[in-house]
């Protein structure tokens, strides 16, 4: 056990561990959070085109019935696999770009069915008070159902954060640097010959985000409810 | 006989879900000034008839104009700024404030600026006795307050014809009576309307002419008096002995 706490002292204290594991944390964060920004950003696309009711959205629509099949269908590692090995298989294209893509292009399906449920949770009548009004559907859907949906969408969408950066320890497959290969680095043979340290705080710091992120989350879908029933 | 102008004209007009045919073919004119009030059974299609009005429905088949001009998809807009609509369910926006809701639409549509339209929605809300709920959310305000404030915020666009779809149905008797008088002080004021509703008495009250709609065609229309005391038709004869 003493040699447990010492363990983690010397990881703490020694430059080329912190750094390594920092630096792992850091690419860790920088892939979750770009994913997660695009994921959304193309979900939100998928589901306007999947809730739109114009008949010209007819084939786009079955595009992203496709495409959202295609990625529940498969698993994430062999998603990155192709992205790595088959896309974006080209000389000095920046990794961390790809990672990036195949965890965005992941959550995007997962996100864009999670919107599209909040979208159509919003009563039907909400959208005809403001077309009644007079305004256009684009001023409906900003002012009104976005909105509304997004207190909808707001948890569940949190919990799809939490598992993309889960999910991107699998980065460590194909190579990158993230926080769990560097765990596994500091750990191995000759560094500090101890996997059980390492991993620990490696843990503790996917933790710490989650910990922090579900918080986050929290106190945001506590301030949106306050227009729900409580007199 | 002075000369009247249409408001809303409407030929033809057809509507169907899938199979089901709500509306085989309605023809009727709304003059300047008039209240009528369409009366029916439930599932007759008298919402139907008032939701193709504003096109809430899209028509199956006809026309419907507005002081003449055929209402399309390009025009929409701008007509259901003149049209006003009241709804059963209220449909005030839950994620504004009563003030909010008031001003989006004169404001986003450019009709007045946020001061203008507040000062109006202030005058308003005073009016109905609910300015100190201005900054309350709908889910704090009871069924008769919802629908006074819907009602307002219909106002608040200065439109030429005012839609009640069933205001009354969804409230306790209580608010029923606040509802009404307001309804019928927007209607003494001059504005034109239809009211769909299942209140007898207010519609002989407050009518300048009565729509019995019937299996989606009009059975029979007339003066409240006419309409009330001698029905023409069996089918509205014996509507009138199972509510009266």
């Amino acid at each position: 056990m003493e040699n447990f706490f010492d363990k983690i002292v010397e990881l703490f204290t020694t430059p080329e561990y912190i750094d390594s594991l920092l630096h792992g944390f850091l690419l860790t964060i920088e892939i979750a959070f770009f994913a997660v920004l695009i994921g959304f950003l193309l979900g939100l696309l998928i589901a306007l085109i999947e809730t739109g009711k114009s008949k010209w959205f007819a084939p786009l629509r079955f595009i992203c019935r496709v495409y959202v099949t295609i990625i529940r269908g498969t698993p994430m590692a062999l998603q990155l696999f192709i992205m790595f090995f088959v896309i974006f298989a080209i000389r000095d294209f920046p990794q961390i770009v790809t990672a990036i893509l195949a965890f965005a292009f992941n959550s995007a399906a997962y996100s864009s069915e999670i919107i599209r449920g909040g979208i159509l949770s919003v009563d039907v009548g909400q959208t005809e008070a403001g077309l009644a009004l007079g305004l256009s559907p684009l001023t409906v859907f900003h002012k009104i159902v976005f909105p509304q949906a997004i207190k909808n969408i707001i948890p569940s969408l949190g919990n799809e954060v939490i598992t993309v950066i889960k999910e991107t320890a699998i980065v460590s497959m194909v190579g990158m640097y993230d926080l769990n290969m560097a765990a596994k680095d500091i750990g191995s043979g000759q560094n500090m010959a101890s996997y059980v340290v390492p991993m620990f705080v490696a843990a503790l710091f996917y933790l710490a985000v989650v910990y922090l992120i579900t918080f986050v989350i929290k106190r945001v879908e506590k301030h949106m409810r306050r227009s729900d029933a409580r007199a | 006989m002075p000369e009247r102008r249409s408001v809303i004209t409407v030929r033809g007009l057809k509507k169907a879900f899938g199979d089901n045919k709500v509306l085989t073919g309605i023809d009727f004119d709304l003059f300047e000034g008039e209240k009528v009030v369409v009366l029916g059974p439930s599932g007759s299609g008298k919402s139907t008839f008032l939701r193709c009005i504003n096109r809430l429905e899209e028509p199956t088949a006809g026309e419907i104009c507005f002081e003449d001009i055929a209402i399309d998809d390009k025009n929409i807009q701008e007509m259901r700024q003149k049209i006003g609509m009241v709804f059963q369910h209220f449909n005030l926006i839950s994620n504004l404030t009563v003030m909010e809701n008031l001003t989006l639409a004169p404001v986003k549509l450019k009709r007045m600026t946020l001061d203008e339209a507040e000062r109006k929605a202030r005058g308003l809300l005073k009016h109905i006795g609910l300015l100190a709920k201005s900054d309350s959310f709908p889910a704090s305000l009871s069924g008769g307050q919802k629908q006074r404030v819907a009602i307002v915020r219909a106002l608040m666009m200065e439109p030429k014809v005012l839609l009640f779809d069933e205001p009354t149905s969804a409230l306790d008797p209580e608010s029923i009576g606040d509802v009404l008088s307001l309804i019928h002080e927007v209607v003494d004021n001059g504005m034109t309307t239809i009211i769909v509703t299942h209140e007898m008495n207010f519609a002989k009250e407050i009518a300048s002419r009565v729509v019995f709609i019937d299996g989606g065609k009009i059975v029979e229309e007339g003066t409240p008096s006419g309409f009330f005391s001698h029905p023409k038709t069996p089918r509205v004869k014996e509507f009138l002995e199972k509510v009266l």
